[in-house]
């Protein structure tokens, strides 16, 4: 069957996938980590990231504290004077960070900059989120497959600027695919290990971010769906014989969810209610979208398509379409057998049976993490970070797209052997990838400002209103391309969106001139700094009123598009 | 036999043909579903030119300059001059400078007052509010271009009530007691301050300023007004002192867009008077944005008015951070 030029066959054949897999998908991760770690330096702090290092430097100091002092440490004044701060997120990101701050920096001098040891665990997630890509790309589909999965994902503008950043939003991504890959495994191997993985894998992502508590959204009905002929028979046979992956997520995942966080040791129930009150209840900070404001519900439908078709690489998303069109119709095709069969009309049709129903697991996983973002309740003001977590399976997606890409240019080209067929694949390789690693390069560091060639770039996106950042992390760009070099000596700079701890590390860590004194209001500072989002401009216009000029003396683009204003007290 | 051999043939030679567009039909079909493959790199590759050629595309200093250079020779005091896309105006302020990118014309009330514009666009924007003006003149500089518009009805004002915010001009009073005119520092903050207060203002008796600033609207677009924001109790009484009066009483007024976006506030009331006469009531309610009112002042054109009291009153000063903007014409 053919869906255009692409061959629809049934279920992809797995390769034989082994340790020298493992190697592949960790070389990848790691030289990921490598290119993170080269451009850390200059991308500034944006506002979360100063309160998770101001969290990571508390959790750490309690963590060293059970191991010096045990007894005292698990007293609740100590453990809530440690974990008070910022507990409505987990502790695990946030304790990794401590812990890579303090061993990295504190004590054995590996990096000269604590930011970049707060940094490298989440960076250490953006590695892993590729590792399993690859594996579950190569697993599903091919090595081939596996790779460009792993390529595209990293190759994602956004996924770029988030993976350097001590957040959460690229280790649930991580987390969130680890726990998909484990369940799968699970269902297949149905081994003690596999089911122990998959319970502990998900408590990790509970303990990771609340975007976990969607993920049984997808691994319960897929496990069910699995399981369901040994399901039918046990309620035929009078008991219910539930998947054990399932039971040891069930029991594991709120486990290690709750020994993970000591801030939870005490008053359980009502830190654990007041935890998820605060997520379903949250407040919603206003983003700009296709001009126009939001400050609240209802969220846009439009929003979460839109900023994916401006964000994402078109040509990732055209691989994606071409892989996700192949399992649907290989899908509709089991459907029809079924169906056939059930009616007791088989026509001939013969598949290789997909034990771990990949294509459901993969087709679940993204509508889950996609889904709550076309509820108008939904606060949409992180951007594309909050639904990160269905870009991995999107990548494989593509990796998939480019599989079936390289099997329709070998038939169009039958004479092509040899070294000639690779060198072939390799040009499609490039021109595939060409695309997404210039668009990603070039983001740096306005990854949020930044949008694909399809709407117009960065400038495109201005035109069409889209959010141009947030965060106030702009302000060491224009530290190091104004004030740096043309401040007076002592001058005082109205840092905007940006926060005092933020301030305070660039200038420990020399990013930002140490001289330089941070007001908090534009008619005390020497320079003024406007951070562009729609709704600053009432910054611009406190500082026309308030100083009498509406000139800037400098400003910060990002291919002609202000990202940051300098203004100078006349 | 022999007819109907004859009758073979020339059906043959009818049908030939059009199977072989037919099969010629099918090979290009098959050939192209053969080759349909190739456009999923070919975007790739269409995708790197078009980054390569976005990247490439902002607009060089030069064109800034030489666009400005013209500007700055060909502008008229009561030009306008605006920058499209809205997005460039911070670039357009940059490198246009605060003398010839003034706040009143990157503030303005409307666009009514002015004769003519210079729209200094990139990527083939425009200013909607000049939609409906004639196009005169068009200079391109690079990626620059200055369009030189015509208003079509351009008003003439008579009096500018914002420039009239001074101690010679104005008194101002809240109740009973006088506000004094001075310099003081200003007053600005961060997001959610509210309107900057500048240098020179009135100050109220227990508290309150009246002064020119500028105002963000619910679209966060900028007007320069006289913020005047009513405390509750005693309302707010500015006498402007020897008003020209024309055909109407025409203008503006809006709250700072933090203070009205959520409409939770009480409406504002502005009363215009001169002697025991009512000109005219205009009332903001929180959701109407920058809004516009206009009296008839036909029976008193060509008069000047000793006093024109604008009256601002609200029955709570919650958050009431109130501009407003006049004039006579």
């Amino acid at each position: 069957m053919k869906i255009g030029p692409f061959s629809l066959r049934g279920p992809a054949f797995p390769e034989r996938i082994g340790w020298r897999d493992h190697g592949v998908g960790a070389a990848l991760g790691l030289a990921y980590v490598g290119w993170l770690l080269a451009t850390a330096r200059s991308l500034g702090f944006p506002r979360d990231e100063g309160m998770y290092f101001h969290a990571a430097i508390d959790y750490v100091r309690w963590w060293r504290m059970l191991f010096e002092r045990g007894r005292d440490a698990v007293q609740q004044g100590a453990i809530d004077s440690a974990w008070g701060f910022n507990h409505e997120h987990p502790a695990l990101m946030k304790s990794l960070f401590g812990v890579s701050w303090w061993l990295l920096h504190e004590k054995w001098h590996v990096f000269a900059d604590a930011s970049t040891a707060f940094r490298l665990p989440g960076m250490l997630s953006a590695g892993v989120a590729i590792w399993i890509t690859y594996l579950f790309g190569a697993r599903a589909f091919g090595r081939r497959a596996g790779v460009v999965a792993a390529a595209l994902l990293a190759l994602m503008p956004r996924v770029f600027f988030h993976a350097h950043l001590a957040c959460f939003d690229v280790p649930i991504t991580a987390a969130w695919i680890a726990c998909v890959y484990v369940h799968w495994r699970a269902q297949e191997r149905r081994s003690l290990g596999w089911t122990l993985a998959a319970g502990i894998v998900f408590g990790l992502a509970l303990e990771t971010k609340h975007n976990a508590w969607v993920l049984p959204a997808a691994l319960v009905p897929h496990a069910l769906f699995v399981h369901r002929h040994a399901l039918l028979r046990g309620l035929r046979a009078g008991r219910v014989a539930l998947p054990a992956s399932l039971v040891s997520m069930a029991l594991l995942g709120p486990i290690v969810f709750l020994a993970l966080w000591p801030y939870l040791w005490n008053d359980t129930l009502a830190r654990v209610q007041w935890y998820v009150d605060f997520h379903l209840h949250h407040e919603y900070y206003n983003i700009e979208f296709l001009g126009r404001n939001y400050f609240g519900p209802p969220s846009p439908k439009g929003y979460l398509p839109t900023m994916v078709v401006a964000t994402v690489p078109t040509v990732t998303l055209v691989l994606f379409a071409v892989g996700a069109a192949d399992r649907i119709r290989n899908g509709a095709r089991r459907v029809r057998a079924w169906l056939a069969e059930k009616l007791r009309r088989p026509k001939g049709a013969v598949f290789v049976r997909d034990a771990s129903e990949t294509d459901l697991l993969l087709a679940l996983s993204f509508c889950a993490s996609i889904g709550p973002f076309f509820l108008e309740k939904t606060p949409i003001f992180g951007g594309t970070k909050h639904w990160m977590p269905a870009y991995p399976v999107l990548a494989i997606l593509a990796g998939r797209g480019f599989q079936l890409v390289v099997g329709a240019m070998r038939r169009a080209l039958p004479a092509l052997a040899g070294r000639r067929l690779l060198a072939a694949e390799a040009a499609l390789l490039v021109c595939l990838l060409a695309a997404p690693l210039a668009v990603t390069i070039h983001s740096h560091p306005f990854g949020l400002s930044a949008y694909v060639p399809l709407v117009g770039g960065t400038a495109g996106g201005a035109d069409l209103g889209l959010n141009r950042q947030f965060w106030g992390f702009t302000t060491q760009s224009a530290a190091t391309e104004f004030l740096n070099d043309r401040a007076p000596r002592g001058s005082t700079v109205f840092i905007h969106d940006t926060t005092w701890d933020a301030w305070a590390r660039m200038q420990e860590e020399g990013r930002v001139r140490s001289d330089l004194r941070a007001v908090a209001a534009p008619h005390e500072a020497t320079f003024s700094l406007v951070q562009h989002e729609l709704h600053m401009n009432e910054v611009d216009y406190d500082i026309w009123a308030s100083t009498g000029t509406d000139a800037p003396v400098y400003i910060v683009e990002h291919d002609g598009v202000p990202i940051v204003s300098v203004y100078r007290k006349p | 036999m022999t007819r109907f051999k004859t009758a073979c043939k020339l059906r043959a030679a009818v049908t030939d043909p059009q199977r072989e567009q037919g099969n010629r039909a099918r090979e290009l079909q098959r050939g192209l579903q053969r080759w349909a493959f190739a456009l999923v790199p070919a975007l790739g590759v269409i995708e790197l030119g078009a980054h390569a050629v976005q990247t490439r595309s902002a607009v060089r200093d030069g064109d800034w300059k030489a666009a400005r250079d013209f500007v700055s020779s060909q502008s008229r005091p009561d030009d306008l001059v605006a920058f499209a896309p809205r997005w460039v105006d911070p670039v357009g302020r940059e490198k246009f400078g605060s003398r010839l990118a003034t706040v009143e014309r990157e503030a303005p009330g409307d666009v009514t007052r002015f004769p003519r514009a210079l729209e200094v666009s990139i990527r083939g924007a425009h200013v909607p509010a000049l939609a409906g003006w004639r196009r005169d003149d068009e200079h391109r500089f690079g990626g620059v271009t200055v369009t030189t518009l015509e208003n079509p009805a351009p008003a003439h004002v008579l009096d500018d009530l914002v420039s009239m915010v001074d101690g010679q001009h104005l008194r101002v009073f809240r109740g009973d007691s006088e506000c004094s005119y001075g310099h003081a520092p200003p007053q600005s903050g961060g997001l959610g301050f509210g309107p900057g207060v500048p240098a020179d203002r009135f100050a109220c008796p227990g508290g309150g300023f009246v002064a020119v600033s500028v105002v963000a609207d619910l679209d966060y677009f900028p007007h320069r007004c006289i913020y005047a924001p009513p405390l509750g109790g005693a309302p707010l009484r500015l006498r402007f002192q020897g008003v020209r009066f024309g055909r109407t009483l025409h203008g503006h007024h809006g709250l700072y867009v933090e203070a009205e976006r959520e409409r939770r506030g009480a409406p504002v009331t502005l009363t215009f008077r001169t002697g025991d006469a009512v000109i005219g009531i205009a009332v903001h309610r929180d959701g109407d944005s920058w809004k516009s009112f206009e009296f008839d002042t036909a029976d008193r054109e060509g008069t000047v008015a000793t006093e024109l009291v604008a009256e601002i009153g609200a029955p709570n000063g919650d958050r009431r951070m109130y501009c407003f903007e006049a004039d006579t014409r």
